[in-house]
């Protein structure tokens, strides 16, 4: 079984957004609602000063916080390493969201799913479409899930997840840059591996012991 | 032209206490929102009656107080536990929050609640109930949810204020400080006058060391970390700064402080200790929100 | 969370062309029971991004079909009172109508004088399609070339000393590194491979690639964003003042270093072309050509004699010729270019001596001149450096010198259309295997190459200034403006009545385009364009229709857009620069057109026949394509829509593969390696020493002297008219006093093309989470001193008393001199509310008499002398 995870190359990204745009349209997310982001900071003094630009995403750390706190068992690892929400089981306490160092969670209620992305005029088709195609459950927390269905509809197909863009997450397929490189953690020649070794990937905030599984290599 | 520049401002530049600016986020020491904002109020008044009705019950035991240990059961049970199901997502399915005590804090909560309303309503229907066995079982029980809410904040290691082990002490004293309050005033209300009067000398006690938590927290977390220092620093700073000096210089402190020095010695009245578990509990309350407000993540980057 | 797929009768991908910048990467769009829902680009295609890759714009571009704010009908303006805060009071009318209304008008203007219409294209592909098109649209109308055009999205800002270098050195509308081969790139106020300018996405693949590979990137800006925040190193600059820092590279080059290719000058250049002692060429007294000096010979010759060998030709002394005195013209260049010390640099540029010394080092130890480098069996000479510049370093009144300094660096190393070194976009297109429509540049009058096509007119040869004028725009007089600028200058009546201009504009016929809030002063725009019939075919009811347009038609947006035309015009700014196939992409139509909205190519054609130009136009784009099968040709008195006119262009350009091609959405076929790396292929010269300026300068004097036009008073430097690159300070910077002590300058975000993202909300909530889109940047240490924190709302205020409100942001990487501001905010249309209130407007600011205009390329002055407090 794979373990999969994702190297995040903080050289090649311009901050262009387009992780974040891809992963609403992938995930019909209202506004408001964000399973990747951007973070954009600056560090030093002028003339030295230098940007910071970092994507980021659920790290489905495999030693999870969220998991950890969440009483119901509803969030959980599965066995190929994507953190996941059983949304029959949230009983919507938000545990999870507040023990996530990273804060890659949103809870799902009437206010968010009332929201419309041109306020005041109605759904447009798209977002009334995304209801039936992608639906939330009310009272529940929401996050990103490496695009589970595109990985388990594609390896159906006989595809491989980081190979082949039907069985690869949303925000690695639409990277202009090549930024995001997605594949088995577990499997000791992979290139996401081989990248973590060459170019010393780290994780975020390491220091909260959860084993994230995205790797950022500058 | 621009008549919406406030509104932009007001999005992206919201003043400190009350929203983070979107372009920090997890870039500077950010704002927990989902335990205090919006719905996430109730659960600061969740933990505070589960807190203090534990904290009557606890102090009731000592005395063998009936009512006390029925109001003390009921804060708990109805205003603390509705509260906490009014907060919740889908209450229907709560009682799936007893799956995972081995990990979840909240779900040890959860049985440690469930365990106390059938004890504890054993002990109040039996006669005879306030026995050696049931009491030590039951003032155990009363300890854990008392600091339930803060051992549930405690344990998120994401929070640094939070996870700070100084918080613990905090909100047990804190528990007794406001139950013992009810108790006496209980007594007051009732024809044990005397009795209250006799409380005043643990009155004096517990605010000492309610006192002394208080300043350990703020010193201990200070120190503690880079977070948990933003943190202190958000109470002491912008909005929140009001709610620092009156709610817990004020009403935690220095009113209670007065209160205390006035009725030194067992010089109780009931309108007095009226006063004082007013200020105490507001005081208690604001000490609360400060903490679940002002707690901060770690910047990512 | 599963897919539900029951209710879901259909669920494909379509293959089209972006269209929310201009630069047209391939895209596909996810299309679920008719409703577009996801964007992304083509992975097979190297127009764009690694693999499917699209920017966050792009993928945002669903928004466009689906905003509510769209116009669906056509809208006539019933108050006949123009301006901005004067409510149009819209009428919507029926498309006949409308059409009736422009035609019977047209018709009217014709019968006077049809340089009394005004057209626009436009540079915002939302909208955006066939490119070259609407220019001759307007000329089957009997309108004169360029100077009807009133720019469009990328306004005056765009690149006009830019485009004009690029075509008289590489052929090409704009120029970029050979990431692939390259090593040290510098970067001169231009985003180019991190998210802005042509093919943007291409360049930031060919980019990411490189940097990983570890090349050198130094980027001169006056702020470390976009650019200067992902370079290896940003070094802080004022604007405009790029000249200087360039000269001084120059000069260390040239009279430090000494280290030049020397084969490349005397081989590629006009340097070895002897001039007189007035700087003019030496010219054969027959064939007219610039004259030689063949070393070997010690002979006087043609400068394509064939009997001197290129590394004969001289590039020193002093010579006679028929009793003149003659001498190669690089003898004043190296003379000219001593002046230019780093020190010198350094005052002007703040940019460190140091570091520019340092700079120019790195250049000439990375440039191997003399080295080569083999790909596929080709030999080519290897120069990995490149010096490339855009919309940011040009946008000044010394925007021809900026540009002239920028690339005389990669001339003194031979770094042009070599492995490694900057790159035209293709200057030579051949034909689609089997297809027609071949476009190769041609060489021309002293050697200058001539590119193949170029928007509005080609730079070479130089047309001589004449008057009268005879169109609003002047190009009579200055023939070097891609786009003219006279249209927005103050002093237009009085610009117009010197140079004997009597075609007073009297109608707009416009596409999409926001001129009045776009391009500088908002006030002298409404009052030169207010008198006109403003027709506009639009996707909302933007600034400039809101406060002059008369009848706005609705457009389609690229995704409801049936265009087979889009990019294969479009080969010399949209294509890859590198060395990768060619792709060009069909714009297919995802969905169907919103309310009664109509592609303009079909308004177009419905106008021109109403009008009775309509064989006029089609036997242009017969000729445009060179469609020489006369089945295929469009024939008088036919009447095709735009879908049919593409049924047979499209048979000539693919032949048998157009079913094939349709069908894909795109074509593709092999770019030979000698099309890319072309230099030494073509018998060309770069005009470096810009002899023709001399003959400008004495025919525009001329023209002044006789037209007693006072362009003294007007503050027209005609010393700019040089042979010699040459430092000029920038008007902005001549307006700083104590008062107004700050440069604002504006820069391009990569979420925003112009101000039509402002209204897609995607676009908008991400920008809500940037910390520098929505507001006004100013360097921490400055704003400290003079009082300001973030979230303070401030007025910008320039001499002429217009102001801005913005709000402000603070940042360490901005020079503390300057202020910015990101694109072209500040917007108050009532038909876009997401945009509306959103950002602040940079335009407004900039003053639009003569004097802050390029006197020569009629680049604007793109920063402006400011003083700022709260508001």
């Amino acid at each position: 079984m794979p373990r999969w995870g994702m190297v995040i190359d903080v050289k090649r990204c311009i901050a262009c957004w387009g992780c974040t745009i891809a992963c609403k349209e992938e995930h019909f997310l209202p506004p408001g609602v964000f399973f990747n982001r951007v973070l954009i900071g600056e560090s030093g003094k002028f003339p030295t000063s230098s940007k910071l630009i970092y994507p980021i995403l659920c790290n489905h750390c495999s030693d999870a916080a969220c998991v950890e706190a969440c009483p119901t068992g509803a969030t959980y690892v599965r066995e190929d390493g994507i953190v996941a929400i059983d949304d029959e089981k949230c009983v919507g306490c938000r545990a999870c969201m507040v023990s996530c160092p990273y804060q890659q969670r949103t809870y799902y209620d009437e206010k968010v799913k009332e929201r419309e992305y041109f306020p005041g005029q109605g759904k447009t088709e798209m977002e009334i479409i995304g209801e039936k195609l992608y639906p939330f459950k009310l009272g529940t927390v929401v996050k990103c899930n490496f695009c589970t269905e595109r990985l388990e509809d594609g390896m159906k197909k006989g595809l491989t997840p980081g190979k082949d863009e039907d069985a690869t997450p949303a925000c690695v397929n639409i990277c202009p840059v090549n930024a995001r490189v997605f594949g088995d953690l577990d499997d000791p020649n992979s290139e996401i591996n081989r990248m973590i070794m060459e170019k010393k990937g780290k994780q975020l905030r390491k220091e909260f012991g959860t084993e994230p599984a995205v790797y950022y290599i500058d | 032209m621009n008549d919406k520049h406030q509104d932009l401002v007001e999005t992206m530049f919201p003043s400190d206490g009350s929203g983070i600016k979107p372009y920090e986020w997890m870039i500077s020491p950010t704002r927990q929102r989902q335990w205090i904002d919006d719905k996430g109020i109730f659960l600061w008044l969740a933990f505070f009656f589960s807190e203090i009705g534990a904290g009557l019950y606890f102090m009731s035991l000592f005395y063998s107080f009936r009512p006390g240990i029925v109001l003390g059961w009921l804060i708990t049970l109805v205003l603390g536990g509705l509260i906490h199901m009014l907060y919740l997502g889908n209450p229907k399915r709560a009682w799936r929050m007893i799956m995972k005590p081995n990990t979840s804090e909240l779900s040890r909560g959860i049985w440690i609640i469930g365990v106390f309303a059938v004890l504890g309503f054993l002990q109040i229907i039996t006669p005879g109930g306030f026995n050696m066995v049931f009491n030590f079982i039951m003032g155990v029980l009363c300890l854990l949810i008392i600091s339930h809410g803060f051992a549930t904040m405690n344990v998120i290691r994401a929070l640094p204020a939070w996870n700070s082990t100084i918080v613990l002490p905090l909100s047990i004293i804190s528990g007794i400080w406001v139950g013992h309050q009810l108790l006496q005033f209980m007594f007051a209300l009732s024809d044990k006058a005397a009795v209250a009067s006799g409380m005043e000398v643990w009155a004096a006690t517990f605010f000492l060391i309610y006192f002394l938590c208080i300043l350990l927290y703020a010193w201990g977390t200070w120190h503690s970390s880079e977070a948990a220092k933003a943190s202190i620093r958000k109470m002491l700073e912008g909005d929140l700064k009001r709610i620092t000096y009156i709610g817990v210089g004020v009403l935690a402190i220095l009113v209670p402080l007065v209160f205390t020095l006035i009725m030194w010695g067992g010089n109780t009245n009931g309108f007095l200790i009226f006063l004082r578990l007013a200020s105490v509990c507001a005081g208690d309350l604001a000490i609360r929100y400060l903490i679940m407000k002002s707690a901060v993540y770690n910047p990512l980057i | 969370m599963t897919y539900k797929t029951d209710e879901i009768w259909e669920d494909k991908w379509v293959n089209t062309t972006c269209g929310v910048c201009y630069c047209g990467c391939g895209a596909k769009v996810r299309v679920v029971n008719g409703v577009p829902v996801k964007i992304e680009g083509i992975k097979e295609s190297t127009m764009g991004g690694t693999g499917a890759g699209l920017c966050g714009k792009g993928a945002a571009g669903l928004m466009y079909y689906h905003d509510p704010n769209r116009i669906k009908k056509p809208l006539l303006r019933t108050n006949p009172e123009k301006g901005i805060g004067v409510d149009p009071k819209w009428k919507e009318i029926e498309w006949d109508e409308a059409l009736d209304i422009i035609s019977t008008k047209m018709k009217k203007i014709m019968e006077d004088d049809p340089n009394k219409i005004l057209f626009t294209n436009q540079t915002m592909r939302a909208s955006d399609g066939p490119h070259n098109h609407p220019y001759f649209y307007a000329q089957a109308y009997g309108v004169k070339n360029n100077g009807n055009f009133i720019i469009g999205g990328g306004s005056l800002h765009c690149g006009n000393a830019c485009h004009m270098l690029g075509g008289l050195i590489h052929g090409a509308w704009s120029i970029a590194p050979d990431w692939r081969y390259t090593k040290y790139v510098l970067k001169w106020g231009s985003s180019k491979g991190t998210g802005s300018g042509h093919s943007a996405m291409t360049n930031a693949r060919l980019r990411a690639d490189a940097i990983r590979r570890g090349i050198k990137e130094i980027v001169f800006d006056p702020m470390g964003n976009f650019a200067g925040g992902k370079a290896t190193e940003w070094l802080a600059i004022l604007p405009g003042t790029d000249t200087a820092v360039g000269l001084a590279i120059a000069n260390y080059i040239v009279n430090i270093r000494k280290e030049m290719d020397e084969l490349y000058l005397k081989a590629k250049t006009n340097f070895v072309y002897l001039i007189k002692d007035d700087g003019t060429y030496l010219r054969h007294e027959k064939s007219d050509k610039p004259m030689v000096y063949d070393t070997r010979d010690g002979k006087v010759k043609e400068y394509d004699d064939t009997s001197a060998a290129w590394e004969d030709l001289a590039l020193d002394g002093e010579y006679e010729y028929n009793g003149e005195k003659v001498r190669p013209c690089f003898v004043p260049f190296k003379e000219h270019l001593k002046q230019f010390t780093v020190e010198w640099a350094a005052d002007i540029s703040t940019v460190p001596a140091a570091k520019i010394l340092e700079v120019a080092k790195g250049w000439v130890d990375n440039a191997q001149i003399g080295s080569t480098i083999t790909i596929e069996g080709k030999t080519f000479p290897y120069r990995p450096v490149s010096s490339v510049t855009f919309r940011g370093s040009q946008g000044h009144t010394n925007g021809i010198h900026q540009v002239a300094a920028i690339d005389l660096m990669s001339q003194l190393v031979g770094a042009e259309d070599v492995p490694g070194g900057t790159l035209g976009w293709p200057a030579i297109r051949r034909a689609y295997p089997g297809g027609h429509y071949e476009q190769t540049c041609s060489v021309g009058t002293d050697g200058v190459i001539v590119p193949s096509v170029f928007y509005s007119h080609d730079p070479w040869p130089v047309h001589a200034p004449s008057y009268p004028a005879t169109n609003m725009g002047c190009v009579d007089v200055w023939t070097h403006c891609t786009l003219s600028h006279i249209p927005y200058v103050e002093e237009v009546d009085y610009i117009h009545e010197k140079l004997g201009m009597k075609s007073k504009p009297e109608m707009i016929f416009g596409i999409s385009a926001n001129f009045v809030i776009s391009n500088s002063d908002w006030d002298t725009a409404v009052k030169n364009f207010k008198d006109c019939f403003v027709v506009q075919m639009d996707l909302w009811v933007n600034e400039t229709d809101q406060a002059i347009g008369d009848l706005i038609l609705p457009d389609v947006s690229y995704l409801e857009k049936d265009c087979w035309s889009s990019e294969i015009d479009a080969f010399f700014f949209s294509g890859s620069p590198s060395y990768e196939d060619w792709y060009v992409h069909l714009q297919k139509p995802v969905a169907k057109p919103i309310g009664e909205s109509r592609f303009f190519m079909d308004v177009y054609i419905d106008v021109a026949n109403r009008v009775g130009v309509l064989d006029k136009f089609n036997a242009k784009l017969n000729d445009y394509y060179g469609i020489e099968d006369p089945e295929l040709q469009i024939k008088p008195g036919e009447v095709l829509d735009w879908k049919q006119i593409g049924e047979r262009v499209l048979k000539w350009v693919y032949g048998p593969d157009k079913e094939k091609i349709e069908e894909q959405g795109y074509a593709t076929w092999h770019k030979p390696i000698e099309d890319v790396y072309w230099r030494w292929e073509i018998d060309s010269r770069c005009p470096v020493y810009m002899e023709y300026l001399i003959h400008d300068r004495r025919a525009l004097e001329k023209i002044f002297e006789e037209t007693d036009f006072d362009y003294k008073k007007l503050e027209m430097d005609m010393d700019q008219y040089t042979p010699l690159p040459s430092w000029f300070w920038p008007e902005s910077h001549k307006d700083l006093d104590n008062e107004f002590d700050l440069l604002a300058f504006s820069y391009r975000d990569i979420l925003h093309t112009n101000n039509t993202t402002f209204q897609n909300p995607y676009v908008d909530e991400v920008s809500q989470m940037c910390p520098y889109t929505f507001t006004i940047t100013l360097n921490t240490t400055m704003a400290k001193e003079k009082g300001f924190k973030d979230g303070d709302i401030i007025w910008i205020e320039n001499k002429y008393g217009v102001k801005e409100k913005g709000i402000v942001k603070t940042m360490e990487a901005q020079s503390p001199k300057v202020i910015g501001i990101a694109g072209q905010g500040g917007l108050w249309a009532d038909g876009r509310p997401i945009a509306k209130g959103k950002g602040a407007n940079f335009c407004k600011l900039l003053p639009s008499k003569l004097k802050y205009f390029d006197p020569v390329a009629g680049n604007m002055e793109t920063a402006v002398a400011v003083k700022i407090y709260k508001a």
